[in-house]
């Protein structure tokens, strides 16, 4: 696979919050209003439409895998508890992003996760590929480890999963320019980490 | 050592290119199917009444059924309370009097005379 962004079919969440009424964004009002009205199969095609992206949101926030599938399940059962709430002129994907982060969070919280010694050896077990097992790997999950839990979601949502400054203050409710700043520090301490591991041409 | 590049946004591309290996999602469509089930297991596991779409309304009738309720107690309590207060006054200010008949029949008479009067009368 050569990107995450190639992986996942999802139009970005700049689509999915325009206000402008496309074909996609009809469908989907016509899918949360079914879903309101009780049709589980409307909820189901809610679900298939965010799966990826939700996980995309809660991957970035949580340590592992099996963590992210958690908090994506947790996120959708309390989307679907809070959708009497939910007014349709909202955009549904940030709504839901947002719910899946908290759920992230809490996840994260109750794990505990405070220094690189505790992180698991493999941070993307299931798909991890043994070739990429090297040092700068390493040394990577060590910087991410010791990154605090907003500077390695938003280094992770803007790096890998392609998120923008504005939807990842939306996504975890911080402003634009904090994230703006999270990602500066979060790559310097990355940097820092990997120093002696080349020379740097720019 | 490995040679680096920065582009002008500040990202690095090796440690990006490492971060999007680590984090890469599943690409298995079976997977991702698979997690759809879980999660409406989930949902329909939750959904255990038929009145979940009106769990609103339901739950706002609950608590407006539970405050009606608690208020029609202490309404009857007060009521019962005023009523035992008046029938207790009332005992207690009714002047204690014997009938006339028993209070005048039987003055200066000896036990044995009055009730011999009291079998004899009609």
């Amino acid at each position: 696979m050569t990107s995450v962004l190639i992986a996942m079919p999802c139009a970005p969440m700049a689509d999915l919050t325009d206000a402008s009424a496309t074909p996609a964004r009809v469908r989907e009002r016509e899918l949360v209003l079914a879903a309101q009205g009780g049709e589980r199969e409307a909820f189901a095609a809610l679900v298939r439409l965010h799966r990826q992206r939700a996980y995309a949101v809660a991957r970035a926030i949580v340590f592992t895998h099996e963590d992210a599938e958690d908090a994506v399940q947790e996120g959708f059962l309390h989307a679907y508890k809070a959708l009497a709430r939910f007014r349709p002129e909202q955009a549904f994907g940030a709504w839901l992003h947002r719910i899946v982060a908290n759920a992230a969070l809490d996840i994260g919280r109750r794990r505990k996760v405070r220094a690189a010694e505790s992180l698991p050896e493999t941070i993307a077990a299931p798909f991890r590929d043994p070739a990429e097992a090297d040092e700068l790997r390493r040394r990577l999950e060590q910087g991410l480890g010791k990154l605090g839990e907003r500077q390695r979601s938003v280094i992770v949502l803007h790096d890998v999963q392609g998120f923008t400054h504005a939807e990842i203050g939306e996504v975890l409710g911080i402003p634009e320019g904090t994230a703006r700043s999270d990602l500066h520090h979060a790559r310097a301490a990355l940097r820092k980490g990997l120093g002696d591991l080349w020379s740097v041409e720019r | 050592m490995m040679e680096r590049r920065i582009g002008p946004d500040g990202r690095d591309d090796i440690v990006t290119r490492t971060l999007r290996r680590m984090y890469a999602p599943p690409v298995d469509v079976g997977y991702w199917d698979s997690l759809e089930a879980r999660i409406m297991a989930r949902v329909g596991a939750a959904e255990d009444v038929w009145w979940q779409p009106y769990g609103e309304w339901v739950r706002g009738g609950l608590i407006a059924a539970g405050i009606a309720a608690l208020l029609a107690g202490g309404g009857l309590a007060l009521a019962s309370n005023a009523e035992a207060h008046v029938a207790a006054n009332t005992i207690l200010e009714t002047p204690r009097e014997l009938p006339q008949q028993i209070a005048t029949g039987t003055t200066g008479l000896s036990a044995h005379e009055a009730t011999l009067r009291y079998v004899l009368e009609p």
